[in-house]
């Protein structure tokens, strides 16, 4: 285990260059052939944002404002503020899951670090995703709502979701790599995982049922999703939920052996697979 | 002078498992290989290269020709056995070099170069003999995907003949080129092999182009060496192969 954690490492530290490059080549093989191009980052978010929003505030009426302190935020707020690192996730469950099949020629027909191939579709996604989570901020403020210290600790939630997808990601996309069971399984998992995490409706006030507020707790969606609201509207730091923040640290120690383990295991299986 | 030993295989095994359906074989590869059928493509193989040498490797199809070329690049490993490579490898493997379909030829270029660790200015500096010896014309400028298998071949054996590989593979891939470009291959490996001092690994079904510049020849069958020495006694026993059966 441990040697094939510090293989890992360090085809990942002697391919820096190469997972930016490779970063920025999928970015632009991904916007490209269509006429509105690098429009489309944009466009579709904004399409699917505005749907929910719509389908929320009229169809259910919970088109309530939040109010924190003497701050009220515009339910829209608070919606942008689940959906935007909710695009990532989703990204990564699909994009960063199909990543080895996707990048099949790098595996074999030359040699190249298998590990790494996730590592830079997730930093992709993730500029795509920076770039939205620049707009949401600029929304807020324009909004009359200007930045607050807790807004320092943005980063640091956009690190957690980086590392947890990109361990995901280095886990699920060998496993995919050997079975299309395994991606249709977890494609089939993503509409439940969006409605059930409390992107759009709030978990953190729902306290009827011990169990269901159980399975928001150990759910590190929910967790990602209830910090990036934390710092822009709920003003708390991640240390005040130590019982949440320890959770989502036992998942990232899960996903990470769980890694190692499907590499050890896949990774000489898997140019003759593919 | 002593040549170093660049490739040295040692009691090499290659098995692959063949599954009747995807879920045994994702059960098979996850808890231990069971309930499968196994195909010994390369059965103990055991030789060195050395550095220069140029080698062409013959047999019928499924001899395990292609297998043993795959373990040199290092895109697939032996299931026994010890493979040591040393050099930078350039290989053409399927008729393909790896190129990402969506990107032009020219991009193809430096999205390889990147990957092999190139810094920008290297590849320009690369660039124009790649394209000049590739000679795409207009379609330089268009998707690999578009492109015919003789022009993917073209652009590879172009890339992997001007990085300077220490180790050149071509599996099959000048077979779908033409006449003119063949030989401008060939004047270019021979090229190679004798001012560059680099190894050539040569797969083909074609018997002159074997002889055109390797010396010697190694006939597969069944994943075994059958024969192992000059190029010349390694056709015959070749061309022995395809009679009797």
């Amino acid at each position: 285990m441990l040697s094939v954690c510090k293989r890992i490492l360090r085809d990942h530290t002697h391919n820096l260059s190469q997972i930016l490059k490779l970063a920025k080549a999928d970015l632009v093989k991904t916007y490209r052939g269509a006429a509105l191009g690098w429009s489309w980052a944009v466009i579709k978010p904004c399409v699917t944002l505005f749907t929910y929003w719509f389908a929320l505030s009229f169809g259910f009426r919970s088109n309530t404002p939040i109010t924190v302190g003497d701050n009220t935020y515009a339910f829209f707020l608070w919606l942008v503020l689940g959906i935007t690192p909710w695009f990532y996730m989703n990204d990564m469950l699909v994009a960063g899951t199909e990543s080895i099949r996707k990048y099949k020629y790098l595996v074999t027909k030359m040699k190249f670090p298998v590990s790494v191939i996730p590592t830079f579709v997730s930093v992709s996604k993730l500029m795509v995703n920076l770039v939205l989570l620049l707009v949401v901020m600029i929304l807020f403020w324009a909004s009359g709502h200007a930045p607050t210290l807790y807004w320092v600790q943005l980063p640091v939630y956009i690190g957690f979701s980086f590392a947890f997808f990109t361990l995901w990601a280095q886990f699920a996309s060998l496993l995919a790599a050997i079975s299309q069971d395994f991606l249709n399984l977890v494609k089939a998992f993503i509409t439940p995982l969006f409605w059930l995490s409390g992107i759009i409706w709030r978990a953190d006030t729902l306290h009827e049922h011990p169990l269901i507020q159980w399975f928001l707790r150990l759910n590190p969606v929910t967790y990602l999703v209830n910090g990036f609201r934390n710092c822009m509207i709920f003003e708390r730091w991640f240390f005040e939920t130590p019982l949440e923040t320890g959770i989502f640290m036992g998942w990232l120690v899960l996903l990470w052996i769980l890694s190692l383990w499907a590499y050890k295991r896949l990774r000489k299986d898997i140019p003759d697979v593919l | 002078m002593e040549q170093k030993t660049v490739i040295r295989f040692s009691n090499v095994s290659k098995v692959y498992y063949l599954y009747k359906s995807n879920k045994q074989r994702l059960l098979g590869t996850l808890f231990g290989h069971k309930k499968c059928k196994q195909k010994r493509a390369v059965d103990r193989l055991s030789f060195e290269i050395k550095q220069g040498e140029a080698i062409a490797f013959l047999g019928r199809n499924g001899a395990g020709k292609s297998t043993i070329l795959k373990m040199i690049t290092g895109v697939a490993f032996p299931t026994a056995g010890d493979v040591f490579v040393d050099g930078r490898v350039g290989a053409l493997l399927e008729l393909s070099a790896g190129f990402d379909p969506e990107f032009t030829g020219r991009e193809n270029i430096y999205l390889k170069g990147h990957i092999l660790g190139l810094h920008q200015s290297e590849i320009a500096a690369l660039e124009p003999a790649i394209i000049e010896f590739a000679d795409l014309g207009d379609y330089l400028d268009q998707p690999v995907r578009t492109y015919s298998s003789g022009m993917k071949a073209r652009l590879g054996f172009s890339i992997n003949v001007n990085i300077q590989p220490d180790i050149l593979i071509v599996d099959e891939a000048l077979s779908v080129g033409d006449e003119e470009f063949k030989k401008k291959c060939i004047t270019r490996i021979n090229q190679l092999i004798n001012h560059h001092g680099i190894t050539l690994m040569f797969v083909t079904h074609s018997i002159s182009l074997a002889k055109a510049f390797c010396k010697r020849g190694i006939v597969m069958n069944n994943g075994r060496a059958m024969y192992d020495g000059p190029i010349e006694e390694a056709i015959l026993r070749y061309n022995a192969l395809i009679v009797k059966t």
